[in-house]
């Protein structure tokens, strides 16, 4: 226990304890005590009984400091009063007629026990004097011989015990006061820690506001190469990044609160859009058109779209715009955000890529053209024919100049896949006559590869969505590969066939495989199996890709399953057009 | 067109081979070579000056493309039922579409079939005789 602490219990005086109470009767004990050696006037008339109060005052005393230290005693406090009446009753007997003076020490032990909690205390305070005063008659083992003696013994202890009410009753009223004062400044701590916390929440919560607000805005900052605006419903702008100010050339003072986003858009391809969208332009008459630029992300589905912005010198530009929703608590729109992204250089960059493609295309099949015209002239001449082996040596140079045709062909196609140039010249589709024209072409190069053709597909026309050729090219590629891929005397399975919404051709050959740790490179440009390259099979790795870039194109996939020196399965899923 | 006066063309390419090729295919079928150029500008002065039944443009020529002269020729009323046949390394329905979209009768890719060319040089001009 600190000494503060125990300084406290001993000293309050707001809450005695039973030694502070005790240590007034010892401290007049004491002095009576002194008084009573030191006048010589004063006489004993039983040391014995003067030795026992001391005794009596001195047990009071300790078992004071006991119940001030030891907290589970502290009921047996009553006791010290009680004790004390009795040894001061004992100390005034044994000091005989001197002993009179004293009897005003009674009151200290009187008012203790009147102060305690409860009424009986008077009573006992007022039988505890009454025996105390007594106290030489019963020594004597006489009764008092006079009424002034008697009452000695009664009316002191009544006065005694009418003063001790009193004190009960002020007692009781301070203890109530007090119980009253506690509860209320417990009440008011309580009331004041909740402000505490409270305020301490709201510090907490405007701290985490400020850093979500400093981290939106480090990160609207930090976007530079990007433009972001917000706006509320009806196009007013309230946000604008420095990527914003870059682009389009205006500071945020001079836009927010101020511009309408549809300002930043050429007319033109607003009205364009709200006539695709079969929607009257201009949703307020502030801002024509912006309904058709928020149309789709108001409905929930964030879009990106490619538009044309117009900066502040009057120049254009093309952007790629992602707009997406703002909303309130209630999920309710407050306005929206628009994310663009200038690609004036990637489409400039896209169109000089298709220019050098179909340049390269160009410079590659115009020489072709003459190898192929010219071999063909060569062979058909019937004035001057050939021998059989001029006409296989002419084969041969054919069938290359074709090769190097194809690899133009599907170079070309790579980079319009690449390029998003691709398009397909869709229309309702029987798969089966596909497959079976694919497998008819295939059939000269399987019988020189001495690999059998085997067909599964039934009579029933298998219906798809799609672009002939393009499927016929998808066909003719898998089935070039798995006569490549398989030994002589293996076998290449084409089917088709149709599910309830899928139609399922597969090309399956008994070849060399494809190891597993390849499989997920393979639909990649310009990736040859080590399977492939290990066996010298001719290729530049783009017939799967243009393959699978076909049947994506197709809203289908492109399947494999290969195990090394057992074969491989491609298998292209479709969706089936149903009447 | 009687079959006494063999038709007469005019081809442009600014390859010395495939006009040649070209040559060879138009001698097959049976009709009269008046003008092998290899400029689009030059193809128009010898359209003009010739006034063939045919022309056998390349796409991609030196000066004026085989699109321009197309459109030349079919602005011009003069000039009106000239048969006009596109060669092109041009693979793409966009450049395809370009050609029709020109005014050109045929539009054929390279590398073509000499044998193939002469065909539908006469399927053509037999179907222009029938009109």
């Amino acid at each position: 226990m600190k000494l503060g602490e125990l300084t406290r219990r001993v000293f309050s005086f707001r809450e005695p304890s039973p030694l502070t109470k005790q240590s007034a009767t010892v401290a007049l004990f004491l002095v009576a005590l002194v008084l009573l050696i030191v006048v010589p006037e004063l006489k004993f008339q039983s040391t014995s009984l003067v030795f026992a109060g001391t005794a009596g005052i001195l047990v009071a005393t300790v078992l004071a400091i006991l119940c001030t230290f030891v907290t589970s005693i502290t009921h047996l406090a009553i006791l010290i009063p009680i004790i004390d009446l009795l040894s001061i009753g004992m100390f005034r007997t044994g000091a005989g007629d001197s002993g009179v003076l004293f009897g005003a020490l009674l009151i200290l032990p009187v008012v203790w026990l009147a102060s305690e909690n409860g009424r009986r205390w008077i009573v006992v305070a007022a039988i505890g004097t009454s025996i105390a005063l007594l106290m030489p008659y019963i020594f004597e083992g006489e009764a008092p011989g006079t009424a002034s003696e008697w009452l000695r013994g009664i009316f002191t202890p009544i006065v005694f015990a009418v003063a001790g009410a009193i004190i009960n009753e002020l007692s009781s009223q301070s203890r109530a006061q007090l119980v009253s004062i506690r509860r209320l400044a417990e009440e008011r701590e309580v009331m004041l820690r909740g402000a505490v916390d409270y305020t301490e929440r709201l510090r907490e919560n405007e701290e985490a506001l400020r850093a979500a607000d400093r981290l939106t805005r480090s990160v609207l900052d930090a976007v530079t190469e990007q433009s972001v605006m917000g706006s509320d419903v009806t196009g007013l702008i309230d946000v604008w990044n420095p990527g914003a100010e870059r682009m389009l050339g205006l500071a945020p003072n001079e836009v927010q609160g101020k511009r309408y986003v549809s300002e930043f858009h050429i007319s033109t391809e607003l009205q364009q859009r709200s006539k695709e969208l079969n929607y009257p332009p201009g949703e307020t008459v502030l801002n024509p058109g912006f309904s058709a630029l928020v149309e789709s992300a108001r409905l929930g589905r964030p879009e990106v779209r490619h538009w044309s912005y117009v900066r502040s010198d009057g120049s254009v530009i093309s952007v790629e715009v992602a707009v997406t929703r703002r909303v309130d608590e209630t999920g309710a729109t407050v306005g929206y955000i628009f994310v663009a992204t200038d690609v004036t250089q990637a489409l400039e960059v896209s169109r000089l890529k298709d220019e050098f493609v179909g340049l390269i295309s160009h410079e590659l099949r115009t020489p072709l053209s003459s190898i192929l015209g010219y071999l063909e002239l060569m062979s058909d001449d019937d004035e001057n024919p050939l021998s059989e082996e001029q006409l296989q040596y002419l084969g041969v140079a054919e069938r290359n100049a074709h090769r190097l045709l194809r690899l133009v062909g599907d170079l070309l196609f790579t980079a319009q896949v690449g390029s998003s140039s691709f398009t397909l010249d869709t229309t309702s589709v029987d798969v089966a006559p596909v497959v079976k024209a694919s497998l008819e072409s295939a059939e000269p190069n399987a019988a020189a590869a001495g690999v059998s053709l085997v067909v599964d597909v039934g009579n029933d026309p298998i219906i798809v969505r799609g672009d002939p050729q393009r499927l016929g090219q998808a066909c003719d590629n898998l089935i070039s590969n798995a006569i490549k891929f398989t030994p002589r005397g293996g076998v290449v399975t084409v089917s088709a066939r149709a599910t309830n919404s899928r139609v399922i051709v597969t090309v399956a050959d008994t070849g060399m495989g494809i190891p597993a740790a390849e499989l997920d490179q393979l639909f990649e440009r310009f990736f040859r199996a080590s399977t492939a390259t290990r066996a010298a099979v001719p290729g530049v790795g783009l017939g799967l890709s243009i393959t699978k870039a076909i049947v994506v194109a197709h809203e289908g996939e492109l399947d494999v399953e290969s195990e090394v020196g057992v074969g491989t399965s491609f298998i292209m899923r479709l969706p089936r057009e149903t009447a | 067109m009687s079959d006494e006066t063999p038709a007469r063309v005019v081809v442009a390419d600014d390859d010395a081979d495939i006009r040649a090729l070209v040559a060879i295919a138009v001698r097959r079928a049976g009709i009269k070579l008046v003008a092998d150029v290899a400029t689009g500008d030059a193809a128009l002065t010898a359209i003009r000056e010739h006034q063939p039944d045919m022309v056998i443009l390349d796409v991609s020529m030196p000066g004026m493309t085989g699109l321009e002269v197309t459109r030349e020729i079919r602005a011009d009323s003069t000039l009106a039922g000239i048969r006009v046949f596109l060669l092109s390394a041009g693979v793409t329905e966009a450049a395809m579409q370009a050609g029709m979209d020109a005014g050109a009768d045929e539009y054929l890719i390279k590398p073509f079939s000499p044998r193939e060319l002469a065909t539908r040089i006469s399927d053509a001009l037999a179907a222009w005789s029938a009109e």
